[in-house]
């Protein structure tokens, strides 16, 4: 192939290339789904330094992209040109029988499969000859041991009449011309068959007259589509192409110029779809469809953050957003329906988030849907692992669902089995992002699969997590954190008199101080105060912890302490303390003291001051209080800090 | 960018080869992977990327490069 060719041809040198591939990567940083061409640039640049895996890993990210045509093509055609790439774990053989060319669809197809962990190799009957490679018992079809026997006929397979007064009979027929080459196939081979329906062209003769007339062609072909998928039992898949051609538009789907000049009856937009859907049917058949949805829960449940906004705040069942959250539980509950284990992974309060599902009004998931609950501050990583022993399922399985991208990409780069899904920002979309990713076609459905869902319901097992230091540390430095630490100012006053009225969580006095008072503590050269703004390479999280000491003496005492619930388990608790040093130290004091004042919201911090290396001073049951004595310490190494800030950065967060 | 220009990038786009450089006189014969069957993409990269529509004859009939940016710009295309 050109492909790989074509490179040292044009006489880079390695360091070039190597550069090459640097700036491609550049290009693609942060992006977590990036346009086709800037993925292909990538695998191009890969495999011109002879990187197979990393070439193919980014060819294969133009199917997540979106179904571009050409994109796919370029994909295919580089991953078929590498001398070694990676092999996916399952080998299959497939007979693709059609009516028309095939020869556009197979590449894509090929690339579909590989995308679902597939090494599909694929024999193509010539060009309509489907009927004969089937009956001919010295065809090339029984040489070979195929796994799978795709039919795939276009609607110039049916011969229906404009109008038949024997319609059953016509229909019947019809149908038995296909359950005979299914007879055939299956007595000769112990291939499964896929067959594809027929797509019915939209702008039919008789209109909206024939859909009243049994004998009309339409009303005849979309019986013939019934018919195939009653005969077609246990024993054959389909593939809805008929559906497909109405979810992409038939306007799409037909476009008679194909079938003029190159006997290609589908239109070469939606070939990708097609090939997409085929993969995840041919992907069921071979047992890899996955098993297990791990959804997060904040803003992608319900909206809004329990921790912070109660229960009774979250959006959930009333308003466009409240609803959109809504439909998209009766979607998961839906899977599970058909035999989907449902798991729940959260950085959370295990007993609020517990309450949500017995008690919010319009939780549409109950505790009794629940598999399994891992609902802790320790990474999802460690929960998703968690979930996957405790109901015994490879993570291979298992599939993510998280509205965090940071989340998201963590998982990604650390539980590389584990299928992680790009949510859009619209909840309202969230059903759909699922649906079309195929994952969870399955290949039948039994009351086999109703008892499994039966066995693993009510379990709502708690995960028990431990920390497991290595993975959190790489975590936190792909991160890539950067804070802004500054005193308090009159532009950040609002947003900050916004935090200390209404965070629960993360929160060690929970002190409501008013805006005036803020300002009090602002203006009041014995007071520290502080902000910290925190973004990272996904996402700017805004103005989200707030820190207020007052000075007595030699004594720097921590009056509020509190952080957004978004940000927590980011280490930035360490750089707060440690910009609070460095103020303590250029004041003049030796000591910091802190205090917890207990709330039935802040059992999280419970033990802040401890694990940041204070010593307990006393406690009632009213309160602890720590001291930390300055001196020489580490400094946290994961968030880089600015102290200063441009005037005039707007704060947009909410 | 010129069309000649955007229709190099749709043909190094489709054939996956950024060394292509076009003459109007380049015909089929010119460039390794251009045959029938990705002739066809080829019309459809070119479709999609300009926005217009061939005719089915047009597809058949374009013998060069020439008559392609030709066409084209009878398309409105520029």
């Amino acid at each position: 192939m050109r492909v790989t060719e074509s490179a040292p041809a044009q006489g880079r040198s390695s360091s070039e290339q190597e550069r090459a591939l640097a700036d491609a990567l550049g290009a693609v940083h942060d992006v977590e789904l990036p346009a086709p061409k800037l993925s292909l640039d990538v695998a191009r640049a890969a495999s011109a330094i002879g990187d197979d895996e990393l070439a193919t890993r980014w060819a294969l990210r133009v199917v997540d992209a979106d179904d571009d045509y050409v994109s796919w093509n370029r994909a295919a055609r580089l991953i078929a040109g590498l001398t070694a790439p990676p092999l996916p774990r399952v080998a299959a053989r497939l007979a693709l029988l059609g009516t028309g060319t095939t020869q556009y669809l197979t590449p894509l197809l090929r690339l579909a499969a590989r995308r679902r962990g597939i090494d599909l190799a694929i024999w193509e009957a010539p060009f309509n000859t489907y009927r004969q490679v089937v009956l001919d018992p010295k065809s090339p079809l029984y040489d070979d041991e195929f796994d799978i026997v795709l039919l795939a006929p276009d609607d110039s397979a049916m011969s229906l009449p404009l109008f038949s007064e024997q319609p059953d009979a016509a229909v019947e027929a019809e149908t038995e011309r296909w359950a005979r080459l299914w007879q055939t196939i299956s007595d000769r081979t112990r291939a499964r068959i896929v067959q594809c329906n027929i797509a019915l062209p939209p702008r039919a003769t008789f209109g909206h007259l024939g859909s009243r007339l049994r004998g009309s062609r339409q009303t005849m072909a979309q019986r013939l589509n019934l018919r195939l998928g009653e005969l077609a039992g246990e024993q054959v898949s389909l593939i809805d192409c008929e559906g497909l051609a109405a979810l992409v538009g038939k306007d799409r789907w037909f476009d008679d110029r194909y079938r003029l000049v190159a006997k290609q009856a589908v239109s070469l937009a939606a070939l990708p779809l097609l090939a997409r859907h085929t993969a995840a049917v041919v992907a069921a058949e071979l047992g890899l469809a996955k098993k297990c949805v791990v959804v997060d829960l904040d803003n992608t449940l319900w909206g809004g953050e329990v921790g912070e906004v109660g229960i009774e705040g979250v959006a959930l069942g009333n308003g466009p957003e409240g609803e959109a959250y809504s439909a998209f539980q009766d979607y998961l509950l839906e899977l599970t329906e058909k035999g989907i284990v449902f798991a729940v992974c959260s950085k959370n309060d295990e007993e609020l988030a517990r309450s949500m599902f017995e008690h919010h009004p319009d939780m549409r998931l109950r505790l009794r849907d629940v598999a399994a609950f891992a609902v802790s501050w320790e990474p999802k990583t460690d929960g998703i692992r968690r979930i996957a022993e405790s109901l015994d399922l490879g993570l291979d399985a298992m599939v993510f669902v998280d509205d965090n991208p940071a989340e998201r990409e963590l998982v990604r780069s650390h539980l590389p089995e584990v299928e992680v899904l790009t949510l859009p920002d619209d909840p309202a979309y969230f059903a759909r992002s699922v649906a079309d990713s195929l994952l969870f076609e399955t290949g039948s459905y039994t009351s086999e699969d109703a008892r499994r869902v039966d066995s693993y319901r009510g379990r709502a097992q708690s995960i028990q997590l431990e920390r497991s230091a290595t993975s959190l540390d790489d975590f936190y430095r792909e991160l890539d954190m950067q804070a802004v630490v500054a005193p308090f100012d009159d532009f950040h006053l609002p947003r900050i008199a916004q935090l200390v009225g209404k965070t629960n969580q993360f929160n060690l006095t929970t002190r409501r101080h008013s805006l005036a008072t803020l300002r009090d503590f602002m203006e009041d050269p014995s007071t520290v105060t502080m902000f910290a703004r925190l973004e990272d390479r996904f996402t700017d999280h805004g103005l989200v912890a707030v820190l207020i000491a007052a000075r007595h003496g030699s004594i720097l005492d921590i009056d509020t302490c509190l952080m957004s619930c978004r940000v927590i388990g980011r280490t930035l608790e360490h750089t707060m303390l440690d910009e609070l040093v460095h103020q303590a130290t250029r004041i003049g004091c030796t000591t910091i003291r802190g205090t917890y004042l207990p709330t039935d919201r802040n059992g999280l911090v419970a033990d802040l001051y401890r694990r940041l290396g204070f010593r307990p001073l006393g406690a009632t049951d009213e309160a602890t209080s720590w001291e930390l004595d300055i001196g020489d310490r580490p400094t946290n190494e994961f968030i880089g800090v600015r102290t200063t800030e441009k005037p005039g950065v707007r704060d947009v967060t909410p | 960018m010129s069309l000649h220009d955007r229709l190099e990038a749709v043909f190094q786009d489709v054939f996956d080869d950024e060394t292509i450089v076009l003459r109007d006189t380049t015909t089929a014969s010119d460039i390794e992977d251009w045959d029938s069957l990705a002739h066809i993409t080829l019309m459809y990269g070119i479709e999609s990327h300009f926005g217009i529509q061939f005719t089915a004859n047009e597809f058949a009939e374009f013998t060069n490069v020439g008559d392609l940016k030709q066409s084209l710009v009878d398309k409105g295309c520029r």
